[in-house]
């Protein structure tokens, strides 16, 4: 079954349909995973072990982290599948069942807690370091390597999301 | 002429680089006389069994249109991808905080690796190799 006329994007995109695919991109987003968990704790073994100035790492820094992983943990357990078959059957949003209201409503919590979560950690740059005039390198890391640790957990989430939508040849198009 | 390995020299020569692997990590720690690379050699051999639990040879089934099964192999694939790349992250981490320094840092990276990978290959030649040819095990 092709998807001659309904495809989703304008230039011809498509992604490899292969079972090897899909279990490199799950490899890739774990390894993102622990690179952004390893960047955030390297922040904090830095600020305990081998800190020269007078900012420290506290629970505050600890709160975006646990937001995204949380928001992570909770966007990759909804069944999807229910989601887009229900849009594709009933193709209104007042048709629809029950459940995939609260698939929707479940969704929108953990990307609102991924989001929330990489915002947060930018305040905590902000007011944390920047505010207070600590943007020399080694000082400055601790709080760079929180930003990017939020965002390699994000981004180690949609490559996730993404791998488990390859299909193989028998099924379906592609839906986001 | 294909290059006809026994299993025996397979197993020998996998064990060695095992240990290979090991003297690597406690060297690293021996040396110098901290033992925070240690952790590195609990990582990497706490990686595989994700995948070997999950995966596919443990639930067998005859039908190839079920989608459960992808997920549980997922599942498997999602902490042993985060856990190597924990144990290839924690020595630089320990590097960075000033714990250890450069050579125990490669020295524990490179003998960690060597762990994991022979570890992988004696679960691949398992596998795959020892259900062809049964015999080829005792006599060669």
């Amino acid at each position: 079954m092709e998807s001659n006329g309904d495809r989703l994007f304008r230039l011809p995109f498509k992604l490899p349909n292969s079972a090897t695919a899909r279990s490199i991109g799950v490899y890739i987003s774990g390894g993102l995973y622990a690179v952004g968990a390893w960047l955030f704790l390297d922040a904090v073994i830095y600020s305990k072990k081998a800190n020269a100035s007078s900012v420290h790492v506290t629970f505050v820094d600890w709160i975006p982290f646990l937001c995204s992983t949380l928001g992570m943990i909770i966007v990759n357990s909804i069944e999807k599948n229910r989601l887009i078959q229900d849009a594709l059957a009933s193709g209104s949003f007042s048709g629809s069942s029950s459940m995939a209201w609260q698939a929707r409503l479940v969704l929108f919590l953990g990307f609102a807690l991924l989001a929330g979560g990489l915002s947060g950690s930018i305040v905590v740059l902000i007011i944390k370091f920047l505010i207070k005039d600590f943007t020399t390198y080694p000082t400055l890391g601790m709080g760079v390597n929180n930003v990017v640790g939020n965002f390699c957990v994000v981004l180690s989430c949609v490559i996730l999301w993404i791998a488990q939508n390859v299909e193989d040849e028998y099924s379906y198009s592609l839906t986001l | 002429m294909a290059l006809k390995v026994s299993p025996l020299t397979k197993i020998i020569s996998l064990s060695g680089f095992l240990a290979l692997g090991f003297l690597l990590v406690i060297l690293s720690c021996a040396l110098f006389h901290n033992y925070y690379p240690l952790f590195d050699i609990l990582i990497f051999l706490l990686a595989p069994i994700p995948n070997s639990l999950f995966s596919k040879h443990n639930a067998e089934s005859h039908d190839f249109m079920n989608e459960s099964s992808n997920n549980v192999q997922d599942v498997g694939h999602f902490f042993t991808g985060m856990l190597v790349t924990s144990g290839l992250a924690l020595p630089t981490v320990f590097y960075h905080c000033q714990l250890i320094n450069h050579y125990s840092c490669i020295m524990s990276t490179t003998g960690g690796v060597i762990i994991y990978l022979s570890i992988v290959v004696f679960s691949w030649f398992f596998n795959t190799g020892w259900e062809d040819d049964e015999d080829g095990l005792f006599g060669y």
